[in-house]
């Protein structure tokens, strides 16, 4: 740490500095009392993102209470995991100097989750990569793990993963339940870089290989001030297979108000998404339960079967109707540090991310599909999907079918 | 040069100190706090150059740094170029665009200025949306960190930032006291007022924000290498261009310290609370940083810089003035004796220097001048009188370009030169001072005097030399160094005067320059131009007062209602019936002697 009192600027310097002492006396301090596993969590917990960002620490803070309540690591003579959450903001340079912050100040942090929006993981991991601190992350961009970086694992199947995992699923579940493939698709997308990332997919390669045929296609950039023009190509246009891809709630709720106005809700036509952000529990304050009544979505990660009782725990708890990919990926995260510090059987941030790289632990828990291996990009082995389907209000997993929480039904044209 | 090396002295000093801290600081947060303080503050001064200087308020430099962020970023990436050899190149870029920017937008000024400007970042940031560069990230050099400015030890990057805002600073230094600071300060207090002693402010704004494009694109590139990742919100969004305002328009608008000092306050602080205050209460950051910049804003409007300075003045102000109010103005006894009386000059007899054939000029249906004629000669004073409205001022207009005339012709020795621009007639030998006073209310005497010198000077010597000269003229050399806005409206308007000689004009157009002058302060005026004309000077001049001018002019052109009514000697014209009934109306008829 700069020891530096020069009056130039002192007077905002010293304020930083008497603060980090603070902070880090406190630390040796318990340290000694009690032996801790610090591990850090940041998230958006200011700005237009802050509601992921508290849902993302919800799940660590259980994830973090339900480890250290069996007994914590057991490598470390039962060493209790401790939280600590820094908050990135909401724009990227932000997210980077909060990095830097976390690297910085918390240096005897072992591994890290959270971002949230792939331009803050991105910004975030390349502080944490030069400093060496494995990052976990729930961020599903492609080039997040294609930048040759060796302490970035992504537990997400990445996002052009993604669509190839999730349409072909889709085709089938249309397939048994309506009797009949779904031929043409229209295609309504924000231009977020997940929204163009999955769509790139999509157009490339998976609807050829669908036999689906692409008569829409409409991006708008958010936030969407007026959706009639898009519904209404739609409209003319009768897709058996609607893709609407928002990433802002205020969009979705927009679209699916001018889908109902139409006429086209209620499985009319047959919609489907790619992000979680339709199936926020946000979204019910906006539209009603009928508007979204058989919406799917495909996501990356959900509350599913097996998962029951921290679904009640986390409605107890933090009041939260279900459980997002948010909150689960992030508990899994506390469980994967977890089973790393197990296997490294020390407290440093190296041992504990070459665990993570050798790491072979079968199927996984709380991640969908796949297993705790990551492979040389730091992308977790085998990473699957999860559908979600909108059910009374209520959006359940109804895919993969060994963590179906309901069955799904696809929407018929009247 | 002495006394420039000496006001280098504290940014020296500050840039050693600066150094010298960051070098003590290991901690990579703080290194990379005290890295964003000079690249905010580099933008700031960009912004200064353009909008601080020469007031238009541009919204939008977001542009130019995000177009050098890009240019750094995507060269790397597609084309494995060194930040070394790319920061330079954004510097270019960032100039094109700033005069692929300016050459439209200067057509709008004010609010409308800073409106358009508003658009250009958010309609690049839609076009790198558009091609799919959401999210780039500098690709990791792993083998040769060193060349791609890839560095591990933050403080290299601080350093590299200091010597960029160094290089800045003097470059804007450099700027400020050179006719282009002259130039764009004129623009800032009075455009017109500017145009009309001999400046290209088109030329002059396109310079500035040419310079102020590269310097914006340059820092951008630079702050893509410290972020790494570049997304169209990061450099291109509202927060990026309102930034350089915040930390200008905190620090001081209009000087070098200003971003800085806003910088250097603003981007530890905002860092503070949100390692601080942000962990505690997300969220409460943003309004702390808020309320602060607002607080500050109501104290000092200009910003700090000018709070302080100004108060320091105050504080040892008393004395200075003293001192320098004592010695009078001495023209008021000695000169007035010695100006000889029009009849003393050869009055009338000189060559045509400027002659007006049958100029009109509209404006709807009002027909503010219609088919003037004169002829002006050489050293001879026209006084140009009539009632409120009578075209006067619109005449001058015509003559000195702020307007076209309709028709007619304005020949300058025998040159036709209606419908050319204000500088370009300023060159040619049409000085002219304003009904309405602007000063340069924070420079000098001899500062406000030399923007008026350049249109003559090819140097800055040069011009330094014509001003003191032309304060020399009109007696104020002995307050030269005061500011204008300590001066009375007497000394003010010498100084007008003095701005429209430095640029060593052959005919000097004055706009009510007596006005609002006592009567003795009017004949000490009086005085001075009658000096001047005694010297040669041709001089055309604007009056309500009749009395001051009788005794100063050679020959009188009467106006009314845009038209020429009566033309001739002052004893002729006073008694023409035509000029009392214009002036004071039809039943004072009776009363003129006739």
């Amino acid at each position: 740490m700069g020891q530096d009192n020069r009056p130039k600027t002192s007077l905002t310097r010293r304020t930083v500095l008497s603060g980090a002492a603070a902070l880090g006396l406190s630390t040796v301090a318990r340290a000694q009392q009690l032996a801790e596993v610090k591990v850090g969590l940041i998230v958006p917990l200011s700005g237009i993102y802050t509601r992921p960002g508290q849902v993302m620490r919800m799940g660590a803070e259980m994830g973090v209470e339900h480890i250290n309540a069996q007994g914590g690591i057991k490598a470390l003579g039962g060493a209790k995991l401790k939280l600590v959450v820094i908050d990135c903001g909401d724009t990227t340079e932000k997210a980077k100097n909060a990095a830097q912050r976390m690297v910085a100040q918390e240096s005897d942090l072992v591994a890290a989750t959270g971002a949230y929006l792939s331009s803050f993981t991105l910004a975030v991991t390349e502080v944490t990569e030069r400093a060496e601190l494995p990052m976990l992350t729930l961020s599903y961009s492609d080039l997040l793990t294609e930048r040759g970086f060796k302490f970035i694992f992504q537990t997400a199947a990445p996002a052009s993963r993604q669509s190839e995992l999730g349409l072909p699923e889709l085709m089938k579940l249309a397939e048994t339940a309506s009797g009949k493939r779904p031929k043409t698709v229209a295609m309504l997308m924000d231009n977020t870089a997940t929204s163009v990332a999955t769509a790139k997919a999509l157009k490339e390669k998976i609807f050829a290989q669908e036999g689906l045929q692409l008569v829409v296609e409409e991006v708008w950039t958010p936030p969407l001030s007026d959706a009639t023009p898009l519904i209404q190509k739609v409209r003319s246009a009768r897709p058996d297979m609607l893709l609407f891809m928002p990433n802002a709630v205020s969009d979705a709720k927009l679209g699916l108000e001018k889908i109902n106005e139409f006429g086209l809700g209620q499985g009319k036509i047959p919609t489907v998404s790619f992000s979680i952000t339709i199936a926020e529990p946000d979204m019910l304050q906006s539209v009603s339960t009928d508007a979204v009544q058989g919406i799917m979505t495909v996501v990356a990660n959900w509350g599913s079967k097996g998962h029951e009782a921290l679904i009640e725990e986390l409605k107890a708890k933090y009041k939260e109707p279900w459980m997002t990919q948010n909150v689960i990926s992030t508990y899994g995260d506390m469980w994967l540090m977890k089973a790393a510090l197990e296997q490294a059987g020390k407290a440093d941030r190296l041992a504990v991310a070459q665990a993570f790289r050798t790491m072979d632990d079968g199927p996984s828990k709380y991640y969908p599909g796949g297993q705790l291996k990551f492979d040389e990009k730091g992308r977790r082995v085998g990473a699957g999907v999860v559908i979600v389907q909108w059910q009374s209000g209520v959006p359940v997993t109804v895919y993969p079918t060994d963590l179906a929480l309901a069955a799904p039904f696809w929407p018929k044209k009247s | 040069m002495m006394q420039g090396l000496r006001s280098l002295l504290p940014i020296l000093v500050f840039t050693v100190l600066y150094a010298a801290l960051s070098l003590s600081v290991t901690n990579s947060y703080y290194q990379l706090v005290m890295t964003l303080v000079p690249v905010w503050a580099i933008f700031g001064l960009s912004w200064n150059l353009l909008s601080g200087y020469t007031g238009l308020i541009s919204f939008g430099h977001a542009a130019f740094f995000g177009l050098g962020a890009y240019a750094v970023a995507l060269g790397q990436i597609y084309f494995d170029l060194s930040p070394w050899v790319l920061i330079p190149l954004a510097a270019i870029i960032g100039g094109i665009a700033g005069l692929l920017i300016g050459f439209p937008t200067f057509r709008l000024q004010g609010h409308y200025f800073a409106l358009a400007m508003l658009a250009y970042p958010l309609a690049i940031l839609y076009v790198f949306e558009w091609l799919g560069f959401q999210e780039i990230t500098l690709p990791i050099k792993r083998d040769a960190p060193i060349a791609y400015m890839q560095f591990s030890d933050h403080r290299f990057y601080t350093l590299l930032a200091l010597a960029m805002m160094l290089a800045t600073i003097l470059l804007t230094r450099a700027i400020e006291r050179s006719r282009f600071g002259m130039a764009l300060l004129a623009i800032k207090q009075n455009e017109a007022a500017a145009e009309a002693a001999g400046i290209n402010t088109l030329a002059w704004k396109l310079r500035a924000i040419t310079l102020s494009g590269a310097i914006a694109g340059a820092v951008g590139g630079f702050y893509a290498v410290v972020l790494l990742v570049v997304t169209p919100q990061s450099v291109f969004g509202m927060l990026v261009s309102a930034q350089a305002l915040t930390v200008a328009m905190f620090g001081g608008v209009g000087t070098v310290w200003g971003p800085v000092i806003g910088s250097a306050i603003l981007i530890p602080l905002a860092e503070t609370l949100n390692a601080e205050a942000g962990s505690r209460f997300p969220g409460i950051q943003g309004v702390i940083f808020g309320l602060a910049i607002v607080c500050v804003i109501l104290v000092a409007p200009e910003g700090l810089f000018w709070k302080v300075r100004d108060f320091l003045r105050k504080r040892s102000g008393p004395q200075k003035m003293a001192t320098q109010t004592a010695p009078d103005l001495p023209i008021a006894g000695s000169t007035l004796a010695a100006a000889p009386s029009p009849r003393e000059r050869s009055q009338g007899k000189g060559d045509v220097v400027l002659e007006v054939r049958h100029l009109s000029r509209s404006f709807g249906g009002l027909k503010a001048v219609q088919d003037v004629s004169f002829k002006l000669r050489q050293n001879e004073i026209l006084g140009i009188i009539g009632p409120n409205g009578a075209g006067k001022t619109t005449l001058f207009n015509l003559l000195n370009g702020f307007l076209r005339p309709d028709s007619g012709e304005i020949l300058l020795n025998g040159r036709e030169m209606s419908g050319h621009k204000p500088h370009e007639l300023c060159e040619a030998g049409i000085g002219r001072t304003f009904q309405i006073m602007r000063p340069f209310q924070r420079m000098s005497i001899s500062d406000n005097v030399v923007v008026g010198a350049y249109v003559r000077a090819s140097t800055d010597v040069e011009a330094r030399r014509l001003a003191a000269d032309a304060i020399a003229r009109v007696g104020l050399s002995e307050i030269a160094d005061r500011i204008a806005g300590e001066l009375t409206t007497k000394e003010l308007r010498l100084m007008e005067l003095a701005r429209a000689l430095a640029g060593q004009p052959r005919i000097l157009l004055l706009d009510e320059t007596l006005a609002g002058l006592g009567h003795d302060e009017a004949n000490e005026v009086v005085a001075v131009i009658q000096r001047l004309a005694r010297d040669g000077m041709t001089i055309a001049i604007i009056e309500h007062t009749m009395q001051a001018m009788v005794r100063l002019v050679d020959s009188f052109l009467v106006l009314d209602h845009g038209a020429v009514i009566v033309e001739g000697e002052p004893e002729v014209v006073t008694r023409d019936n035509r000029v009392i009934e214009a002036y004071l109306g039809k039943k004072w008829m009776a009363h003129a002697p006739h």
